[in-house]
């Protein structure tokens, strides 16, 4: 007698939980344009690399004799696989079973997931949809009594969901509608995606319509709304490009802290010197210029991966990589501001370079930065506060720091271009430009007396102006060792490369001095 | 006959308006020059068209998202 009645249960017990909410849940999902958890996990995953837990978790109905007719599965949907032959974890809701609410899910499940990718030090990726398992209204009835949020059994998933920043890279997607712990979860992540047919929110529109906000999903937490307040760091139009932006991330991490950031073959000449560079920059001070094709140039061609494009713009934030090493690429935007920091660059700034520190990646800053915002909205947003905080944030690095200083730096957010008390490789471009204040409206308050003493105050001011111009060439500061290196641009992406591999040797693994928060 | 409003990327006044109503437009054309952080940053639109209208004077000081022209697209 062996046991074969079991292995056939077995079978089927799967079969009931591969069949998600049953064909009609499933159409569904179809009709509205979304994948399945289990269509979205296999296409995301390395092929038939997924090795589910816990698939047999869910609510059984059995017949008079005992025996189960029926499961319907948990709403969540968990197990390993590989992502370019490296080992992950991936998390789903099943929107199927119950729209991936709270009385479907098994809170545990989640929870290991979160666990497995912590003590198995691997990447996890969660894919979102729905309420991500959190409380709902109708768990009152269901239950007889009111969840504490936070209360008795319940907390360790919350610490897990943010202590895993500091362990390993976690990916967040949002595909479909994703309100309260769901939008937690995504947004309590290293990289977050969603579609542009999703929306995210805290509560959802017919919770807000009591505010007397008459929203749509859309109006409420689309993807304009969510990757502009920098909730959300990537939109994309197809789930498909979700999956293709988590598996580009995590190919420039280690696993978790305690590995390297793995270095690849490059096929780029890291001596490429691209004659657009010499004139890339305009003579004219006040005329603005494209740094994204400037990026292009110095790293390995195609290697740029850009985050929160839509958020704290003056700064351009990504991943790329230097003759094959990942570094964290940040770049001035002088078309937003003229590359000023404001206070929400100021946050993006802190993210990234948290994000740099964590994973062990060098970082290069291409810098063209006027200093911070002014005038009240400025000030209105404490962007000073903020400007220190990424300050405190670069000088809180122990990585590796190159900075290339394409245009201007000016003032305190001038200074925050690497960190301070420790050696950085730095090099101006022919164009840069620096002072404590740019001569535009400084002279006026530097020689108020004099100007104001003068016969003719315009033409004192334009002498002024003229004798300081002078004196401001970056050769002058040059000579005095204020500034190390100026440099033909050209040999831009040659030096990078260099920096690239000098740094490979000082990347540490382990837990940063901090640990990351979201 | 879709027509796209292009909007203020950035708060500053109106410094140069570079067209005029009724001007067939190339994509990524400069329409107009705001001046933001005393730098000169054009408006483009990405697609191509004729401008509809100019919702903006110049010297006028504008907001992030204002709108700035209206173009009809081709």
């Amino acid at each position: 007698m062996s046991w074969k009645p079991e292995l056939e249960e077995l079978a089927r017990r799967t079969a009931m939980a591969e069949a998600m909410g049953g064909a009609d849940k499933v159409k569904r999902q179809h009709d509205a344009g979304r994948l399945t958890v289990r269509e979205r996990i296999h296409r995301l995953l390395d092929e038939r690399s997924f090795h589910e837990v816990g698939a047999l978790s869910g609510i059984g109905e059995y017949d008079a004799h005992g025996a189960v007719t029926q499961v319907t599965p948990a709403n969540c949907v968990f197990g390993r696989g590989r992502i370019d032959g490296r080992p992950v974890v991936v998390v789903g809701d099943d929107f199927t079973v119950r729209g991936g609410s709270a009385d479907a899910s098994i809170a545990n499940k989640p929870l290991m997931a979160e666990d497995m990718a912590a003590e198995f030090r691997l990447p996890i990726v969660r894919i979102i949809e729905g309420s991500g398992g959190g409380g709902s209204v109708k768990t009152i009835e269901t239950k007889g009594a009111s969840n504490l949020p936070g209360g008795i059994g319940t907390t360790r998933g919350f610490w897990r969901m943010t202590a895993n920043l500091a362990e390993v890279p976690v990916v967040g997607l949002g595909l479909g509608s994703v309100a309260g712990l769901g939008a937690a979860r995504l947004a309590a992540t290293h990289f977050s995606v969603m579609t542009k047919a999703s929306a995210m929110f805290v509560a959802g529109p017919p919770v807000v319509a009591r505010l007397g906000q008459a929203l749509d999903k859309q109006e409420l937490g689309g993807a304009d709304i969510q990757t502009r307040s920098g909730a959300i760091d990537n939109a994309v139009n197809t789930e498909d490009e979700a999956f293709e932006c988590a598996r580009r991330f995590l190919s420039y991490l280690p696993a978790s802290v305690h590995g390297l950031p793995p270095v690849t073959a490059c096929e780029d000449d890291p001596q490429r010197a691209d004659e657009m560079l010499m004139s890339v920059v305009p003579r004219e001070r006040r005329k603005v210029y494209k740094m994204r094709p400037i990026i292009e140039s110095v790293v390995d061609r195609g290697s740029f991966f850009e985050m929160g494009r839509n958020f704290g713009r003056s700064i351009i934030a990504g991943l790329a990589r230097l003759q094959g090493h990942p570094v964290l690429l940040l770049a001035s935007d002088p078309f937003h501001y003229g590359g000023a920091w404001g206070a929400e660059t100021c946050q993006k700034v802190v993210r990234y370079v948290d994000l740099a520190e964590t994973f062990h990646l060098p970082v290069v800053y291409l810098m063209d930065c006027p200093g911070f915002m002014i005038g009240l909205e400025a000030e209105r947003s404490a962007t000073i506060r903020h400007g220190v905080r990424a300050m405190a944030a670069l000088n809180q690095t122990t990585l590796p720091w190159c900075t290339v200083i394409v245009r201007n730096a000016f003032g305190v957010a001038g200074a925050a271009h690497q960190p301070a008390g420790r050696l950085s490789l730095r090099y101006a471009w022919l164009s840069a430009s620096w002072g404590s204040l740019p001569l535009e409206g400084g002279i006026e308050a530097a020689y108020r007396a004099e100007i104001e003493a003068a016969p003719d105050p315009k033409a004192r001011l334009a002498e002024i102006e003229e004798r300081l111009n002078a004196l401001r060439s970056p050769f002058r500061s040059a000579e005095r060792f204020w500034v190390e290196e100026i440099i033909d641009p050209r040999r831009t992406r040659a030096l990078l490369c260099e920096f690239a591999r000098l740094a490979e040797p000082l990347r540490t693994p382990g837990h940063a001095r901090f640990a990351m928060r979201p | 006959m879709k027509s796209v409003t292009v909007s203020a990327e950035v708060a500053g006044t109106v410094w140069k308006i570079e067209v005029a109503v009724g001007d067939t437009v190339a994509p990524e054309q400069d329409l107009l020059i705001l001046e933001s952080m005393k730098m000169e940053i054009p408006a483009t639109c990405a697609h191509g068209g004729v401008v509809r209208e100019i919702c903006v004077a110049q010297g006028e000081a504008v907001a992030e998202g204002q709108a700035l022209l209206i173009i009809d697209g081709a």
